[in-house]
């Protein structure tokens, strides 16, 4: 692994200026990392009238009432259990679906896949905005208004366009041979897509998984358009509660958006290691 | 595949072929329409509703058995052409454009460089922490950023002393060059000299205001008139560098710089340790050099990797609206507008311009298009060495 | 056997849809800042009807913000309005009154029960669509001065009467790094809609913004121009500080309570920001020092104004009801139930006592802190009002203008710069309506 590279080479060859460069521009971007998550954190435990007064200041007196007050007001315990259900199942249903439709454009010969695959590529460009008064008209057309069926239905399809962009990039570099030799022991493609494609597929599949997670989680216009049942609503909702430009009761919103942050955070630092190992493995020799 | 079999072969591989042909094509359709019909249902509709309300005069109400609308030419995207705030918007897109591809993605492959090639020290801690800005809520760097730039936050604060030392210090020269605390006429005018004709403004009569409110004092303690006198005509700083254009986007640049260059960083940094270390271990043991490894193994490898990234970059600059809206809203008067936030005021604010809005995004969807197959272009060109 | 279950499962639903028809539901779509006072109440109001009236079942959805507008907005679009819905009278619900997507309330509920409600809050041509689309529950003065009265004391001021005492006050305050008047303005429209439009009101009057909209007079014209020069000479003669361009809404309340400036100009609902909040019992103005040291005063005097002492107010937010509901039918009987019961004394009172807004239902009697119920006595003490300036334009217009306006403030335009901008994006807007 990377250790084999000798620092001592490397040394060499960078000056300690680029070095330093490089260090302070991570610093910089570390520094504007952490802050705002120190100062959001810290803020959550002031009293609105606190805030009000000094807005840099270490609380005088924490408090946790923000939190107790936000959760109940935000409905949160209704909220989280769905917005993990979106945003699993949006990721599970993207990345599957990418897969199997990227398996056949890149390995099964069609004259329908140039025009369908380009489709799909327009998809990657069109702005959520442009999308919300079309889809109401939909849902509320399908019936399926007011449902999770539809929350799901329209985060895939609205993931699918950069997924099927990038698994059926990765799978074409998959050596075609390795599907002919596995058709010709007469395996169906089928079979040969969940124990060839799917597993050789984990990079792509994690690099999906990266992008759509945090994209999930965080995503507030297109379900609002969609469900009006709090029951039924996602985190970001029940933050949106809190964040007007008139706002009265900052404190409240701090400890809203600290909730709404912190399960992603948990999660990058659970899996960080899995993030970019999944990534790398099962690597397409160059 | 069985044209190149001999005839005796032939007849055995018909069968085989035409199964296998007929199964091939089930498959395909198997596999490819549940992502199609979805696809078809949450994004070809609004693409074709877009582009009949771009041509249309549809003015807002109920929308299929409401008020009549029909078609109306292609009025609305003369008239986008026409106004000097889509070019505005434009001009904005494509600053982020450019930092996003030529900021981020360079950026972020460097970082991903060095921590790959451990030539920082703690690589996971830097890993984490540049990636980390993705997950923060855009509404959080909003209201950050307002804090911090307030003209009553820490960065005006610091301002503000030092032009307030600054302007004491002169006030100091003129009384130490009268021998002291002074309140002759010379000394008084001087000062108004020192702070010219807007200083002056806020008095009804100058030399005698200012006198009346050096005499309050009685010179002791001079620190006292020191601080009034800087209360009184220290110009407060103020971020009026965010209301000129151009200037404006700079600090937008800079937090969608560091926002979304951690994305990067990781769909690079997991490329790179796909690459077989033996490859490049044994490039270095013939005497290649870093840039000899960067240049030969290690870009080829990673070119398609860049071109996607540079994919996901454009695509995610034109439409990206989240940020800037939480950050400036598009203004102060409007210098910061982007494409999707100009859409956006033409949909839901106040009066809904649909065709107008329509044709917005349709254009957007265009240019965004155009730049893909650039990207494309530019890959086939100087890319492709991978395979 | 299958038939059998087939007649069971019909005469069930004939049932269930007999049963059905006894319990009406009502849709409706309100609007709710969780963090705003007065949220545990409204919650609480809603609770109540649904108690009292087993017989009505309501959907509430509750949006706040752009989420709200972007939702009244696509179900305009489809044809799906709720039944009762909030609405602003302005151009911000444009849809709502051009569409007339809503009822005319003046017909549904009849000048008797309209007359328990102040004229300015039923009288049609206060909304944009020029009919009763919805009832405003409240009438505000965009245009307040709070001021702390003990502050100007204790530098030797009385309260300002004239501009010339305005100006008066500002070398000595600002020697103790005291503005004179504070107005954040950053988010561009405070300016415009709580003082230039007071300013316009005074200089030019209601009559010259109706002959700009028939087209016979222009912005370019003396009274606005020298409307505008009046903002000009507030920065230049230091009354107000070039740096509150840059100052957020939201950080105003808090500067001038640490003492920052002696007056601070505002809408009257800001009043409510200054009161105990109920969740930490603690208040940024206590109630005592509201009574005592803060006064709620009209802008002084301007030289060369026309009609002295106007002030600009604005009829509130407040409650529609869909057309599409069919006139008589059970449902719209619902729909007015739950109308007047949000309309009524108890409801009204209790939105009066936590400080959102003064009720535009006549006599409603709450207790109250000191500072709110000084904004009662400040409507009577000031009964002439005029035009709010972004009531009457569409925001390609004020946009505009509060652009120009915060130019004017940072010194970077000119008056008359300023008023040909506007004049310009009225003529473009004026063009593209038609």
């Amino acid at each position: 692994m990377p250790e084999m590279i000798k620092e001592s080479k490397s040394k060499k060859i960078l000056s300690i200026i680029g070095k330093a460069a490089v260090y302070l521009i991570m610093g910089i971007f570390a520094f504007m990392t952490l802050y705002p998550i120190f100062w959001l954190i810290m803020n959550s435990f002031k009293t609105t009238r606190e805030f009000q007064v000094s807005q840099l200041a270490l609380p005088k007196s924490p408090t946790l009432q923000n939190y107790v007050g936000a959760w109940q007001i935000g409905d949160f315990s209704l909220l989280f259990p769905n917005s993990i259900l979106y945003t699993l199942g949006a990721t599970v249903g993207i990345i599957f679906l990418s897969l199997l439709a990227g398996f056949a454009f890149a390995k099964l010969k069609s004259k329908a896949t140039k025009p369908i695959y380009n489709s799909f590529i327009m998809g990657i460009l069109l702005t959520t905005q442009t999308l919300m008064i079309p889809l109401f008209l939909e849902v509320n057309l399908l019936g399926i208004y007011n449902t999770r069926f539809a929350v799901l239905l329209v985060y895939i399809g609205a993931g699918l366009p950069i997924g099927i962009y990038l698994s059926t990039e990765y799978i074409r570099a998959i050596p075609s041979a390795v599907v002919e030799s596995a058709r010709i022991d007469g395996a169906g493609f089928f079979r040969i897509f969940l124990s060839i494609i799917v597993p050789m597929s984990v990079p792509v599949a994690t690099t999906l998984a990266i992008l759509n997670i945090t994209n999930t989680w965080n995503e507030f216009a297109l379900i609002n358009i969609l469900v009006s049942k709090t029951e039924l609503k996602s985190l970001p909702l029940g933050i949106y509660k809190f964040s007007g430009s008139l706002s009265s009761d900052y404190g409240k919103q701090f400890a809203a958006l600290t909730i709404g942050m912190v399960p992603m955070l948990a999660f990058y630092i659970i899996f960080r290691k899995q993030i970019t190992k999944g990534v790398a493995a099962g690597a397409i020799k160059g | 595949m069985s044209s190149t079999l001999s005839a005796p072969f032939w007849g055995v591989f018909m069968t085989y072929s035409s199964k296998s042909y007929i199964e091939e094509k089930r498959a395909y359709w198997a596999m490819i329409l549940p992502a199609f019909t979805i696809y078809l249902l949450v994004m070809a509709f609004p693409i074709v509703l877009s582009i009949v309300l771009s041509v249309s005069n549809y003015s807002g109400g109920k929308m299929f058995g409401g008020e009549k609308w029909g078609f109306a030419g292609f009025d609305a995207y003369l008239r986008v052409f026409r106004d000097p705030w889509f070019w505005n918007a434009l001009k904005n897109n494509i600053y982020i454009v450019l930092v996003s591809v030529f900021g981020q993605l360079p950026l972020g492959f460097i970082f991903a460089y060095f921590i790959y090639a451990r030539i920082v020290k703690a690589p996971e801690f830097w890993q984490g922490v540049l990636y980390v800005p993705n997950i923060i809520s855009v509404i959080v760097v909003g209201l950050l950023w307002q804090t911090i730039f307030s003209p009553h936050g820490p960065i005006a604060e610091v301002i503000n002393s030092i032009r307030v030392r600054e302007f004491q210090n002169q006030v100091r020269g003129i009384f130490n060059a009268a021998g002291g605390f002074s309140l002759s006429d010379d000394v008084i005018q001087k000062i108004l000299d020192l702070v010219g004709p807007s200083g002056q403004a806020i008095f009804s009569d100058p030399l005698i205001d200012l006198r009346d409110l050096l005499s309050s004092f009685h010179g002791e303690p001079i620190e006292e008139v020191y601080n009034a006198l800087g209360n009184l005509f220290v110009q407060k700083w103020s971020p009026t560098f965010l209301t000129k254009s151009n200037i404006a986007m700079l600090p937008i640049l800079f937090v969608i710089l560091w926002m979304y260059t951690g994305m990067y960083l990781i769909l690079f940094l997991a490329n790179m340790q796909k690459i077989d270390v033996q490859i490049v271990e044994s490039a270095r043991i013939d005497g290649a050099n870093e840039g000899q490894v960067m240049r030969y193994i290690i870009l080829p490898a990673l070119s398609g990797t860049i071109v996607n990234a540079a994919i996901l970059a454009i695509s995610g600059s034109l439409s990206s609206f989240a940020l800037v809206f939480a950050m400036t809203g598009g203004g102060p008067s409007r210098v910061t507008e982007i494409l999707s936030i100009y859409m956006y005021n033409n949909a839901f604010l106040g009066r809904p311009n649909f065709p107008l809005a329509n044709a917005i995004s349709l254009i957007m969807v265009l240019i965004s298009f155009g730049l893909i197959l650039l990207t494309k272009a530019v890959e086939k060109r100087y890319g492709g060495k991978e395979e | 056997m299958k038939k059998a279950l087939l007649v069971f499962l019909t005469l069930m639903m004939v049932l269930g849809a007999v049963v059905a028809q006894e319990k009406v539901t009502l849709n409706v779509l309100n609007y709710q800042q969780a963090d705003q006072a007065g949220y545990q109440e409204d919650v609480a109001i809603w609770e109540k009807f649904q108690k009292e009236n087993p017989d009505i079942k309501l959907n509430i959805e509750v949006l706040f913000s752009e989420p709200y507008h972007q939702k009244l907005q696509v179900y305009a679009a489809a044809g799906t309005l709720p039944d009762v819905f909030y609405v602003w009278p302005t151009s911000r619900s444009a849809i709502i009154h051009e569409k007339k997507l809503a009822k005319d309330l003046s017909k549904l509920l009849g000048p008797d029960y309209l007359k328990d409600f102040s004229g300015a809050a039923t009288d049609p041509n206060n909304q944009l669509g020029k009919y009763l689309a919805m009832l405003p529950q409240a009438f505000t003065y965009t245009s307040v001065m709070f001021v702390n009265k003990k502050l100007l004391t204790d530098n030797g001021f009385d309260l300002p009467k004239t501009y010339d005492d305005l100006k008066r006050m500002v070398w000595k305050l600002k020697a103790k790094g005291i503005n004179v008047i504070m107005l954040p303005n950053k988010d561009g429209w405070p300016m415009q809609s709580c003082l230039f439009s007071t300013v316009l009101g005074r200089m030019a009057g209601d009559d010259f913004v109706d002959a700009i909209l028939a087209g016979k007079a222009k912005f370019t014209d003396k009274p606005f121009v020298d409307s505008l020069k009046v903002i000009d000479n507030l920065y230049k003669d230091g009354i107000m500080a070039r740096e509150d361009n840059q100052v957020g809404y939201g950080e105003g309340p808090g500067l001038f309570v640490s003492g920052k400036a002696a007056i601070y100009i505002d809408g009257d609902w800001r009043a409510g920001a200054y009161i105990t909040d109920k969740a930490s019992g603690k208040a940024l103005i206590p109630p005592a020092a509201q009574e005592k040291d803060f006064v709620l005063l009209p802008f002084p005097a301007i030289p060369g104004e026309v009609n002295p002492g106007v002030l600009s107010g604005i009829a509130g937010t407040g409650w529609a009801i869909s057309a599409s509901i069919p006139s008589g039918s059970a449902k719209e009987k619902a729909a007015v139930k739950l109308f007047k019961y949000l309309y009524s004394e108890e409801v009204q009172s209790i939105r009066y006592s936590t400080g959102s807004y003064v009720p535009t239902r006549k006599n409603v009697k709450a207790n109250v802190e000191p500072l709110v119920a000084k904004v009662p006595q400040f409507y009577a003490d000031n009964p002439k009002v005029c035009y709010v300036f972004d009531g009457m334009f569409d925001p390609a217009v004020y946009n505009v203008l509060n652009d120009g306006l915060i130019a004017i403030g940072l010194g970077t335009a000119t008056p008359e710069k300023v008023a040909a901008d506007v004049q310009k994006a009225f003529e473009t807007w004026k063009a593209s309506a038609k």
